[in-house]
């Protein structure tokens, strides 16, 4: 145990003594997830739009002028070549829209506020296909009005004339039905409820989870890794496997050293996403915590496996695109339910995509320990085998049995 | 008097790939002497080294430290000091010779005071509390030889110790090996440095994976009639040519 706690240490006061290390280990992080707050966060632009041919338009009334720029059909061309507006609409029958087309998602901007318009014209359509009925049956009632004059008229001659006859004719004749008062159609509302979030979730609210999870993994792993690394390239690793150091004190070491800035750096991290950049959390902040915390360990006990497979930095950063990109795509940041089944093999592979379902049923959905507990065990599953591989590299370069 | 063999190498094998580094190595040190590893680069010295203390496995033959198979515990008798200097650039000289003296078991006190003698006997005692990393090449080497001295073994592998240094300090090194051999340890130093060949007890010659000669410097020189151990490796190199 003494050994242990001197490798500890050792590691502590090498990472205190070197201020970059730090700096990247704690204010790094933050730095790149108050951008990506920014870039998540930010309400969407509302899109450029125009119209042409409006003049002799009976839907003008439907894209108002605040939203729609009146253009001549020239300068609509031009603009949208110019890319000053996102699309601009020919109200000439039949209507087209004319997309810039470049950005997907500028796009789906544009369009929805165009069909948006669109519905106002179907409305003004109903409208007067309202009115033109309504005048047809006015018209057709006056004209019953004046037929049951004449019928009036022609049953007091009768009365007058042959009372008998007309006993017979209302005795036979069918019976009007008084028509109901027809029943106004109620108007149809949609009504919406969250089971998880509510309306006001943003992207960064959704992201944020994974993001944690990508940006903890990503700094430890540097960290760590280099930092073993060097151990085994400045021969420091040789002069402890010829001391009595035991091989898992070694590793373990490395554990404790570093998970005392990973305390710091998960608390830090998970106190001011929650409070400083308010992201949604309905869940408790310990949770948060100990998944964030379970997660960097797998990142450490990782890097420093891999670490034995590089003889230098360079070919440790090598690493970066094969271990923590795809862990950033397959992570849950992007749904892959409908990915082949060997890409999804491939994420459940991966220390992050755990940790994101874990933190988004904490802090999404509010599941409490039920909601977590067995992505957390994966986890912690993970940095149990790497650890034993770790002790088991060093136990077999070491000839004597420890 | 019985005399012990703090370390011993037996039929010793070992290629890397197809070649062969070492060829059927046999080695026993006696204790207290200062023992000459020589040869030319590539001869196989560091592996050699580097198997006899257990940081590399040979692929057939045995090593005994202090007349057992080595075990852990034997660690705390031994002291290397690498060709690299295997020190944390981030701690200071203090905290580097502090970290492996507690590795090595040493506590409180006694850990604090040795640390405070070893420096002194490599001259760093007034740069204990400086950041390694702004030392130069020998201080470096001199703060790794410290950290080899600081738990008191009885046994000194040293893998070129005073490659680099300059003349003067090279000299004072010397003093401090023939003290500890004084004080009855046993040491393996591997050397390039001739005139150093000479302050060994015994020397072995180390070619192409091969021990060629093996002996006191004197002897060997009379023996092969040449004026310097240097001159024997032509001789034999001449004699094989001739064969």
């Amino acid at each position: 145990m003494r050994n242990l706690f001197a490798m500890a240490r050792r590691i502590i006061r090498q990472i205190v003594r070197d201020k970059r290390t730090l700096a990247l280990l704690i204010i790094a992080p933050l730095l790149i997830l108050t951008l990506v707050w920014y870039i998540f966060g930010a309400k969407t632009s509302e899109p450029n739009l125009a119209i042409i041919h409006y003049e002799s338009s009976d839907y003008l009334s439907a894209f108002k002028t605040s939203d729609y720029t009146r253009m001549s059909p020239l300068q609509a061309r031009q603009s949208l070549a110019d890319k000053k507006i996102d699309a601009y609409v020919d109200l000439k029958n039949p209507i087209k829209v004319h997309l810039e087309g470049s950005d997907p998602s500028r796009n789906g901007l544009a369009m929805s506020k165009i069909q948006k318009s669109m519905q106002t014209i179907q409305q003004l359509n109903v409208t007067s296909m309202k009115k033109q009925l309504t005048d047809v049956i006015n018209a057709q009632q006056k004209g019953i009005q004046a037929q049951q004059q004449t019928m009036k008229q022609m049953s007091e001659a009768m009365q007058r004339y042959a009372p008998s006859a007309l006993t017979s004719i209302m005795q036979n004749a069918p019976k009007t039905e008084q028509p109901n008062q027809a029943n106004a159609p109620d108007k149809v509302k949609l009504d919406v409820s969250y089971l998880h979030g509510n309306d006001s979730l943003n992207t960064f609210d959704s992201f944020g989870p994974a993001m944690v999870g990508i940006f903890v993994f990503l700094f430890i792993f540097m960290i760590g890794g280099v930092s073993f690394l060097r151990e085994r390239t400045t021969g420091t690793l040789d002069r402890l496997m010829a001391s009595p150091i035991k091989s898992y004190q070694i590793i373990w070491g490395y554990m404790f050293g570093f998970g005392l800035f990973v305390i710091v750096q998960s608390f830090v991290l998970t106190c001011y996403i929650v409070y400083v950049l308010n992201i949604y959390n309905i869940g408790h902040l310990l949770d948060v915590l100990i998944i964030v915390f379970i997660l960097s360990f797998s990142a450490l006990s990782l890097s420093i496996l891999l670490s034995t497979f590089a003889s230098n930095e360079l070919q440790m950063f090598q690493f970066i695109p094969l271990v923590i990109v795809p862990q950033v795509f397959l992570s849950g940041l992007f749904p892959i339910d409908t990915l082949p089944s060997w890409v999804r093999a491939i994420g459940n592979l991966m220390p992050i995509h755990y940790s994101t379902e874990a933190l988004r049923n904490i802090m999404i959905r509010g599941t409490g320990f039920s909601g977590w507990w067995l992505d957390g065990l994966i986890l912690l599953l993970f940095s149990v085998v790497f650890i034993v591989i770790n002790v088991l590299v060093i136990r077999r370069s070491r000839p004597i049995a420890d | 008097m019985t005399v012990s063999y703090p370390i011993k190498g037996d039929h010793l094998h070992k290629r890397f790939k197809n070649q062969i580094v070492l060829d059927d190595v046999s080695l026993t040190l006696q204790e207290g002497e200062i023992y000459g590893l020589i040869g030319p680069s590539g001869a196989g010295k560091t592996t050699l080294v580097r198997i006899l203390l257990g940081l590399e496995k040979a692929d057939s033959g045995k090593v005994e430290l202090f007349e057992q198979r080595p075990t852990l515990n034997a660690f705390r008798s031994l002291g290397y000091m690498a060709q690299s200097d295997a020190l944390y650039n981030e701690l200071s000289a203090y905290q580097n010779l502090e970290f492996f003296a507690s590795i090595q078991g040493m506590r409180g006190k006694e850990k604090k005071q040795r640390i405070y003698e070893v420096a002194k006997a490599v001259d760093l005692e007034k740069d204990l509390k400086k950041n390694v990393s702004n030392f130069s090449g020998g201080m470096k080497r001199r703060l790794s030889l410290a950290a080899a001295l600081v738990h008191r073994p009885r046994l000194y592998l040293l893998d070129e110790p005073t490659v680099g240094l300059d003349p003067m300090i090279r000299r004072k090194l010397w003093t401090l090996f023939h003290y500890l051999k004084g004080k009855g340890a046993t040491i393996i130093v591997t050397t390039h440095v001739m005139d150093e060949v000479a302050q060994c007890d015994r020397v072995g010659l180390l070619s192409e994976g091969k021990i060629i000669a093996e002996g006191a410097p004197k002897t060997l020189t009379e023996q092969y009639g040449v004026p310097s151990v240097e001159d024997i490796f032509i001789t034999i190199e001449k004699e094989g040519a001739k064969k």
